[in-house]
């Protein structure tokens, strides 16, 4: 766990309005060093004098009166990387602007749920937190958030239409809105510019082409394969796969199948379509062999350095490829692999915990607002916003990568949004890997997850 | 009371002793007693972290465990991981212990050398071994081609996917554990082979008895204690292993290291259904303390003899 703590604390309302004045101390450490100790009874006084300065200070100074009482605002995340940054830079602007202090804490992902569920357990929850939307309903099940309708319809200027209806609906669970997404992370295509022109895959103005059908991408793919010292292997790819467990969910989709039924109580991972798109990706490295086998092979790491041409990753890979120096790299849509138009996302939900005492929900409310509205600061860390308003500015234009994977967010898909979905992530996320190292067929392999995915959705 | 009916300097004695332990026996209460009654508690209700209501249920997590395959799975894991580290671990350890028992030069370096990675947690052990076992880029992978084209052998090294693989994942894990723990039973056998007098070693060669004759008829009935020991602290260590998968592989490929202790770590922490994972802790505190029971009359029936 890192406490963010490095940032110069924030100037409170008080401070402000009297920047010349040193705080005063209620340890007295002036009075000790002098050797000179007040008696008691003036002491008190002269503490409560300075208590009330600072209250009035506080009250008539700022131009924001009123925020005084209210301590601070605190708020969990898992922005560790240079998204983190991002993060704060828009939370000091709001620090600045509004003179709410916010306490920011960034948590590791990979104990943020543990510290987080005990929270909210047992006490110690922040006053909001991020929550990724494949994980709301898992948490809702239980009652832990604040439902946010009746902010929301107070708020008579929030634009509810602003959002994309199929992320906002990420945030519902059982007909209430307990998160407010801040974001999208779409997978994308990311490609290498320069394989691309060397193996000629250009289009009429001699630019790289990305594939954006089944077709083209498997000539692109076998184009792009490579073996370049003959001895049989090859050493460059054209695709690989890095995340299997998103890009599956990619390819099952456009292919119509989905992980569980859409009642959310039956497993339906084996069912033809799945199988069919699972049985595509074995094809992908085995049959058509332009793609590495995912076994010891570290499949980003091998697209930053230019040994593999195409990867679909997700959008949040953005800061990885920029910092790979003379990488020349792009992003496009994910082709399609199957009928269906879909790419898997994820989306980073802004939530409340229940039991917020009113006044304090409503400035916490306020900062959640601000964070949506400053959205595409937020983009410039590697996400993408979910407002109409801002999708279409021109300064999100000029996100490249952002902006081509902006193109699919009508289409995103999520994990399922069942309670249980935590619980049966490791049972296809087997299933996938013993599909692709070749341990077990598709069929099989899906057969089994399915089953033991069924037993989880059996048990109350 | 008993303590009452003592004499006076007696129970000032008795008193005495009981401040001594107090410390370590409020410790042992509140983070070892309390715990495991309360484990056992939870285990017998539907008990998510966040639930309000945390149901009673009896049984029902013990019976659900009797149909679970991944436990299942997961047990013979634990088995499997057993079998690869008890008894080559310890004929390892042996076997260091023996050489530096022939009063070497520089012995005590030796030992420290072999010793070291005792001392080491899990955590950087498994990180350096994820170094070494990397397909790609491990060390392990560079000796072996080294030698392979050093030997001239036919065709290409095929890198081996040490902890990519269901067949190699579990015994690559092994491997690491017996590095990292044969310098401590290493100690307890030369320890127990100092303890051997010398006289009987003169006598036997005296009477013409072979290197392995001296062995197999002195040194291995005489460090029966030792080896006892050895074995059940290490089968019992071994049952409990979590760490190595925990960190390196994350109870993959295929579920091939998916081991009891990390089986109810996944379930209590990362799915928080404290009632099943208590129930894992329960049945795998049986299987273990009846290992410990097995120790406890292997190292008693000694003591008649």
């Amino acid at each position: 766990m890192r406490w963010r703590k490095p940032h110069p604390r924030p100037l409170s309302c008080e401070e402000r309005g009297a920047p010349s004045r040193t705080p005063p101390s209620f340890a007295g450490k002036g009075e000790r060093a002098s050797g000179f100790v007040l008696p008691p009874a003036p002491k008190m006084l002269l503490l409560m004098l300075c208590l009330a300065c600072l209250l009035l200070t506080g009250c008539f100074s700022g131009k924001h009166s009123g925020n005084a009482v209210i301590a601070e605002i605190r708020f969990w995340n898992g922005f560790t990387g240079p998204d983190g940054a991002t993060m704060e830079k828009i939370v000091k602007q709001f620090e600045r602007e509004t003179g709410i202090r916010v306490k920011m804490q960034i948590i590791p992902w990979g104990t943020y749920y543990d510290k987080l569920v005990l929270g909210l357990a047992y006490g110690g929850a922040p006053d909001v937190f991020i929550c990724h939307a494949n994980r709301i309903a898992e948490f809702a099940r239980y009652g832990v958030f604040r439902p946010l309708d009746d902010l929301i319809d107070a708020d008579k200027g929030f634009p509810v239409d602003d959002f994309l209806p199929n992320i906002w609906q990420a945030g519902k669970y059982e007909g209430q809105q307990v998160g407010l997404p801040l974001d999208c992370h779409p997978q994308g295509l990311y490609y290498n510019l320069k394989l691309f022109r060397e193996a000629g895959i250009v289009d009429a103005q001699g630019n790289p082409k990305p594939p954006e059908t089944w077709e083209e991408f498997l000539d692109a793919a076998s184009r792009l394969t490579k073996d370049k010292d003959g001895d049989g292997r090859p050493d460059q790819w054209g695709f690989a796969f890095t995340w299997l467990r998103t890009n599956w969910i990619t390819f099952i989709s456009q292919h119509g199948g989905s992980i569980l039924s859409p009642d959310l109580k039956r497993a339906a991972l084996a069912e033809p379509p799945a199988v069919k798109a699972t049985q595509q990706m074995c094809d992908i490295i085995y049959r058509y062999r332009v793609a590495p086998k995912p076994e010891g092979f570290d499949s980003w790491m091998g697209f930053r350095q230019g040994r593999v041409a195409m990867a679909i990753e997700g959008i949040y890979m953005l800061s990885s490829v920029e910092e790979q120096k003379g990488l020349e790299y792009a992003g496009a849509p994910v082709p399609s692999f199957g009928p269906k138009r879909a790419v898997w996302g994820g989306s980073h939900m802004l939530c409340m915990p229940k039991n917020l005492p009113p006044e304090r929900a409503q400035l916490v409310w306020r900062f959640m607002r601000y964070l949506s509205e400053h959205s595409l600061d937020w983009a410039e860390g590697g996400q993408v916003p979910v407002r109409r308003s801002l999708l279409n500015q021109p300064r999100f234009r000029q996100m490249r990568v952002q902006y081509a994977f902006a193109k699919q967010l009508p289409y995103v898909v999520f994990e399922p949004a069942s309670h249980k979905s935590t619980e049966i992530m490791p049972f296809y996320d087997a299933a996938i890997e013993a599909a692709l190292l070749g341990i077990k067929t598709p069929q099989d392999a899906l057969n089994e997850a399915a089953r033991r995915i069924q037993q989880v959705l059996d048990r109350p | 009371m008993k303590l009452l009916a003592l004499p006076a300097h007696r129970r000032h004695e008795a008193l005495v002793g009981y401040l001594f332990i107090a410390p370590y026996l409020v410790l042992f209460v509140v983070f070892v007693l309390v715990p495991v009654v309360w484990g056992f508690f939870i285990s017998l209700h539907n008990w998510h972290v966040l639930g309000e209501q945390k149901p009673f249920v009896g049984f029902a997590n013990y019976r659900a465990l009797l149909r679970d395959d991944l436990f299942g799975i997961a047990l013979l894991n634990t088995g499997y991981f057993a079998l690869l580290t008890v008894i080559p671990g310890n004929v390892v350890s042996l076997l260091l212990a023996l050489g530096l028992n022939a009063r070497i030069r520089g012995e005590n370096v030796y030992k420290a050398i072999f010793y070291l990675p005792v001392i080491l947690s899990v955590a950087v052990v498994a990180i350096i071994w994820r170094w070494m076992y990397s397909t790609e880029f491990g060390l392990l992978n560079y000796y072996l081609k080294v030698l392979w084209q050093f030997l001239h052998l036919p065709g290409d090294f095929q890198p081996i996917p040490w902890l990519n693989s269901p067949q190699s994942a579990m015994p690559s894990l092994a491997l690491m554990s017996i590095w990292w723990g044969a310098g401590g039973s290493m100690l307890i056998y030369l320890a127990g082979l100092r303890g051997i007098p010398e006289e009987y070693y003169e006598a036997a060669r005296i009477d013409g008895a072979s290197t392995w004759g001296r062995f197999r008829h002195i040194t291995l009935p005489l460090l029966k204690p030792s080896l006892l020991f050895c074995l059940v602290m290490s089968l019992i260590g071994s049952s409990q292993v979590f760490g190595q998968s925990y960190i390196l592989t994350g109870g993959g490929p295929h579920y091939s290291t998916l081991t009891v202790v990390l089986y109810m770590y996944q379930t209590g922490f990362s799915l928080y259904r404290m009632g099943y994972a208590c129930a894992v802790a329960y049945v795998m505190f049986v299987i273990v303390l009846g290992f410990t029971l097995l120790q406890f009359r292997l190292l008693s029936a000694r003591g008649e003899e």
